[in-house]
């Protein structure tokens, strides 16, 4: 039960890392602020913001917390509208 | 029993993942959320937006920390920055969205002698050497802003003798700007009959009141 225990452990968690979860939030962020790029509106601001924690809470492995903020900085820009 | 605790641990794992954390209706956020609330109400997030963005960024990150436990210092460092930067775009807000005064007249240039074919906003050959002069007044004068301010008299339609007017001032302004005066500090305004300076029972006077002024604005 031990070994099965662990197997399952060791595959739960390398599920986010094998998904590309780890280095996702950082291009998310990325293209979050390339894409609003010159746009200094309040969704834009607020996007860029959300991104900034997202990426620091994935530093803190908390990558639920980085999933939901980055959805939120997404949002954002959505509402920025793009690059001005 | 090994089937159960993978469904167990499987079950929690997606509770996990849906849940979110960044609810800020909680007590111990009342403070920032008031702070975030009234810079909103004080227009800033069109006024102060970055400052308001870093405000409500702040109080969605302490509604985590505080809900996630275990991190006082940050949630307290969150709320207080929360606060402080909404306060602070209240302010910024107050300065940057207070209406500004409508510009005044300081000073009025007379334009004597600048006039139009009859009907028309086409310039006499006559203008033309006064108008110069103005260009240099103004290239002299480097730092004023001025209206180009065209009146009629009162003879014909009032609604047209408005839009005459304007045409006329318009036709002033870019003889200017076509001559190195900057449109930037020019506007142009028709007045029509409106503002008569002469008693027009004689030509003399119907004269007077056709005419362009520059109106140097503060």
């Amino acid at each position: 039960m031990r070994i099965t225990l662990l197997l399952f452990t060791l595959f739960a968690f390398s599920l986010p890392a094998n998904a590309g979860m780890f280095s996702t939030i950082d291009d998310r962020a990325n293209q979050i602020s390339a894409q609003l790029e010159g746009n200094n509106s309040y969704h834009a601001h607020l996007a860029r913001e959300l991104a900034n924690v997202a990426v620091e809470e994935k530093g803190q492995h908390d990558v639920t917390a980085a999933l939901e903020f980055i959805r939120m900085a997404e949002d954002h820009a959505a509402q920025a509208g793009g690059s001005k | 029993m090994i089937k159960r605790m993978i469904v167990a641990t499987a079950a929690l794992s997606l509770a996990a993942c849906a849940g979110g954390h960044s609810n800020i209706d909680i007590d111990e956020l009342s403070e920032a959320r008031a702070a975030v609330a009234a810079s909103k109400a004080a227009g800033a997030e069109r006024c102060a937006p970055k400052l308001q963005a870093q405000a409500v960024a702040s109080l969605y990150w302490a509604a985590h920390e505080i809900q996630e436990g275990g991190h006082a210092t940050e949630e307290t460092e969150l709320t207080e920055r929360a606060i402080s930067k909404a306060n602070a775009a209240r302010t910024q807000a107050k300065v940057n969205c207070a209406p500004k005064a409508a510009p005044k007249v300081v000073e009025i240039i007379k334009l004597s002698g600048v006039n139009f074919a009859n009907n028309s906003a086409d310039l006499t050959p006559e203008s033309i050497a006064i108008l110069d002069g103005a260009v240099a007044t103004l290239k002299r004068r480097a730092d004023i802003k001025v209206e180009v301010a065209a009146h009629t008299s009162s003879r014909g339609a009032a609604a047209y003798n408005l839009s005459l007017s304007r045409s006329r001032a318009a036709s002033v302004m870019d003889y200017l700007v076509s001559h190195g005066i900057a449109a930037d500090r020019l506007t142009s305004k028709g007045y029509g009959e409106t503002q008569l300076i002469a008693d027009e029972s004689t030509r003399a006077g119907e004269a007077q009141n056709r005419r362009v002024e520059l109106r140097v604005m503060n």
